[in-house]
């Protein structure tokens, strides 16, 4: 059975409420804002504000049940078992060249570094996700092409964007 | 045993001949020579030896001659005639039918018709059958394959291997999930202790009685997902592996009908063919294990009146030795024949263009050897049903590799040749001894391990540079397994330490570790490749409450014992303690830029224990660690005599002047926050503190 149409009165006032939010919508539409934002995964390192694509992140998992490798080189933190892999954890504040932090990481970031392949890095915190105007992060990599470009949000906050992939692979963290 | 095997050798046929025709087809379009006419030669070699071994002798000789049919042609520059190559693709239709009859017990194609054909086809024909007679066998050939069963009538799957190892991933999953089971009753148990107070409302003795009886329940859950995730490895590992016996056994068959046919006498032994290994490897090694049996009894044994000339027994030893030292695998067969006549190698070489006269004269004997494993090389003078047609070792070696292993090959003029295959076994599981070195847990291949004993001071040889241990009246070099990995600097054991005497790759030593945990049949992983490259380690293991463990490579432990692991390039040491992880790995990162040779300690009590057996040239600790926190452990180390002038450099998460006073009053040299321990700046105080201590002394 088709459904009548049902007929109601609406107040003006609430008629041309609806109106304007039906015109803004039709202006901007939503979908176009979500494109425009590039989603991060950020979190603390030190006193600085880092963040990794959050299409990469598979986990955020506490930092234990690491077994350290010993003779391996000192960004390796360890290895431990991630949905039946084994997978390195890497000191991501020693593969960016030592750098100080304010609290022991607690967490790690398990983290698709290209092609399927996971690492673990440490955080000290649970990042949280995040948007950055598309733009920006485009004016950003034009002026830098290496793993971490400076984003430069509005209010002048700076938002360190790291290429986990290329980190690696620049740090010869991935080995042979 | 044999029909056993029936339906894996159709499985490995049916891949040959689809292989087989593929190359047919290209070298009916292009010159016959070349890698495709290689491959089309050792898939031949194959069927015949892998019929031969399971006693299909019809078959066997149906094959070669398939083989006596194309390889007349091997470096050819024309394109293999069409009728020649329509032979042998027919033929293998009728082999496959054949096999397949074989396995269903139906009756099977007649081969004559084949046979005919092929002779048709082959310019070393004897007779050449009439044209009627040609085209009934051809057709009679024809009706025979399609009358044939198709397929065999085995109840079994072939299921991909990356389905199997995706199913493994799951079960590891799942055991992962019987972790997280107990970590929940283990948070269930700090919640009842915490409602455990005298006081309590009725509701609350309530609630906790409810929590003791969900805590049970939870008990039991874990232990049935526990036994279901064991049940369920054992499983897998059941459908992914197979004894290695399963691929050795028929080859005493293969040894008695050669032997039948070259009037040798030979004896084969076994040794070791219980280890599982991996099914994909074992198909794989099948091949190669016919074509050495083969060959030893070919070319390597002597006639019987021949070795008794010679002072050996008539009977030749033939010996295959399988061994599993963790995830490798080691393959000996070996033959107490004549060993490779080198001299005779050279010729051959020379000969068929291998290598020139040149090349050859600067060639070691090693180098000679392996000549054997090109392709088309043969010292047979004449085709024998057994060899002489320059198939077989580079089809060893091209598998072998293909499995990501290596051959190697040893002679002895007048006392027999050994091939020694080694190859990663990667889903086999292998005994392990479990042992501790400080806080580390690690496992060390039973193959390996040749007993295990308390050191006595009247057994040990204490010297300045090296210690040695007085073993069942030998005198065996002693190591510090904690030194090797570099964890602490090398101690000699004392008395009642656990020892292990070693015994591997012709190295005996002993080894000083702090405890043996026992042994476990585990399986070893290969490790993520961020570390696969370390010489130590060759995989890890997951133990039984999840954790995982790291595997030692014994050939690392042997290469250590002859010197070559133990260099210290680092003339300052550094003991950084802390109980995190990142935070040692993050001072370990600044130290070791900054030349410093790191140790680290989890606790103020292991650092304490790691100063009884080595000087530091300085200390860097963190303050806020369990049980013992800095402060305690500064106190403790200015009471000891021996590193009370040792440089201690106090690490906080905090700032707080309180903190620096404190860690002053305790007698630490310096002090720095976690936020400004920037590598440059990690460094320059500790290069601070190091020369305040010289300056105050």
């Amino acid at each position: 059975m088709k459904p009548e149409p049902r007929e109601e009165s609406v107040a003006p006032e609430l008629n041309e409420l609806l109106e304007r939010r039906a015109a803004r919508v039709r202006e901007k539409p939503l979908e176009s804002e979500e494109e425009s934002l590039f989603l991060v995964a950020e979190f603390p390192v030190g006193e600085e504000t880092w963040a990794i694509p959050l299409e990469s992140l598979r986990a955020a998992v506490p930092l234990r049940s690491v077994t350290p490798v010993p003779l391996s080189p000192p960004h390796v933190i360890g290895i431990l078992r991630f949905q039946g892999q084994i997978v390195a954890a890497l000191s991501l504040a020693s593969l960016l060249g030592g750098r100080g932090w304010r609290e022991d990481p607690a967490v790690l970031l398990v983290v698709d570094a290209g092609g399927g392949h996971l690492v673990a890095v440490d955080c000290e915190r649970i990042p949280k996700p995040s948007g950055i105007p598309h733009a920006l992060v485009g004016e950003a990599r034009a002026r830098s092409s290496g793993a971490v470009v400076e984003v430069i949000l509005p209010g002048l906050r700076q938002i360190h964007l790291l290429d986990l992939r290329r980190l690696i692979v620049e740090t010869g963290a991935r080995g042979a | 045993m044999l029909e056993q095997l029936l339906p894996g050798f159709v499985e490995e046929s049916a891949e040959i001949c689809e292989r087989a025709t593929r190359n047919l087809l290209e070298l009916e379009r292009r010159p016959a020579s070349g890698p495709r006419f290689d491959d089309l030669a050792r898939g031949l070699h194959t069927l015949k030896g892998s019929a031969a071994t399971l006693g299909l002798v019809a078959l066997s000789a149906f094959a070669h001659k398939m083989e006596d049919a194309v390889l007349p042609l091997r470096g050819s520059d024309q394109p293999l005639p069409p009728n020649l190559a329509d032979a042998v693709l027919r033929s293998l239709d009728v082999l496959l039918a054949h096999l397949r009859a074989t396995v269903t017990r139906s009756e099977p194609p007649d081969l004559r018709p084949s046979y005919a054909l092929l002779a048709k086809a082959s310019k070393h024909s004897a007779a050449e059958p009439a044209a009627a007679a040609e085209k009934a066998a051809e057709e009679n050939a024809q009706v025979k394959v399609a009358e044939a069963a198709p397929e065999s009538g085995e109840a079994s799957w072939r299921v991909a291997t990356r389905q199997v190892t995706s199913l493994m991933r799951e079960v590891e999953r799942l055991r992962e999930v019987r972790l997280r089971l107990d970590e929940r009753r283990r948070e269930l148990d700090r919640a009842i202790m915490q409602l455990s107070t005298p006081a309590l409302s009725a509701q609350t003795v309530e609630a906790r009685t409810l929590l003791l009886s969900v805590r049970r329940a939870l008990s039991a859950d874990g232990e049935e997902a526990a036994d279901v995730v064991a049940s369920m490895e054992d499983g897998l590992k059941s459908i992914s592996t197979m004894p290695l016996r399963t691929v050795v056994e028929p080859l005493r068959r293969t040894v008695r009908d050669l032997c039948n046919s070259t009037g040798k006498e030979a004896r084969l032994s076994v040794v070791g063919a219980e280890v599982s290994l991996d099914r994909r490897a074992l198909e794989e090694l099948r091949g190669p294990l016919v074509h050495l049996v083969r060959n030893a009894i070919d070319h390597g044994l002597e006639m019987p009146e021949v070795r008794e000339a010679r002072g050996k027994h008539r009977e030749g030893a033939l010996t295959i030795r399988v061994e599993q030292q963790g995830n490798m695998l080691f393959l000996e067969i070996a033959d107490d024949g004549g060993g490779i006549d080198l001299p005779r190698v050279r010729e051959v070489a020379q000969l068929r263009g291998i290598a020139t006269s040149e090349e050859l004269a600067v060639m070691a004997p090693a180098q000679l050897q392996q000549l054997i494993f090109r392709p088309g090389f043969s010292t047979r003078e004449a085709v024998s049903d057994v060899s002489g047609r320059g198939v077989g070792l580079d089809v060893v070696l091209a598998q072998v590799q293909s499995l990501r292993g290596h051959v190697e090959v040893q002679s002895v003029p007048g006392q027999g040749t050994r091939f020694l295959l080694s190859l990663p076994a990667e889903l086999g599981s292998s005994p392990v001894l479990v042992a501790r070195v400080g806080e580390h847990f690690v496992g060390i291949p039973m193959a390996a391990v040749e007993s295990s004993r308390l050191a006595t001071l009247a057994d040990l040889r204490i010297g300045r540079s090296r210690v040695q241990l007085v073993h069942r009246g030998q005198l065996l070099q002693v190591l510090d397994l904690g030194a090797l990995l570099g964890l602490r600097q090398p101690e000699a054991p004392s008395e009642k330490s656990p020892l292990l005497v070693i015994q591997t790759q012709g190295g005996r030593f002993a080894l000083t570790i702090d405890e043996v945990l026992g042994d476990r049949e585990l399986v070893i992983r290969p490790l993520p490749q961020e570390v696969r490259e370390l010489k130590a380690w060759q995989g890890a293991a997951t133990l039984a409450r999840g954790e995982l463990i790291l595997i030692l490579r014994p050939d690392f432990l042997t290469a250590a014992s002859k010197g070559g692991e133990h260099s210290v390039a680092a003339t300052r040491r550094a003991l950084v303690v802390d109980d995190s992880l990142t935070a040692r790995a993050l001072h370990r990162t600044a130290l070791e830029s900054g030349g410093f040779q790191v140790h680290t300690a989890a606790s103020g009590r292991q650092a304490l224990e790691q100063l009884k057996h080595a000087a530091y040239d300085v200390l860097v600790s963190d303050i806020g660690m369990e049980e013992m926190d800095g402060y305690q452990l500064t106190q403790a180390i200015r009471q000891q005599p021996e590193a009370n002038g040792m440089p201690i450099l106090l690490v906080s998460a905090r700032d707080a002047e309180s903190d620096r006073e404190r860690g002053a009053a305790a007698g630490a040299d310096g002090f720095l926050t976690k936020k400004d321990c920037v590598s440059g700046r990690l460094l320059s105080e500790v290069a601070a503190v190091i020369n305040r201590r010289k300056g105050a002394q």
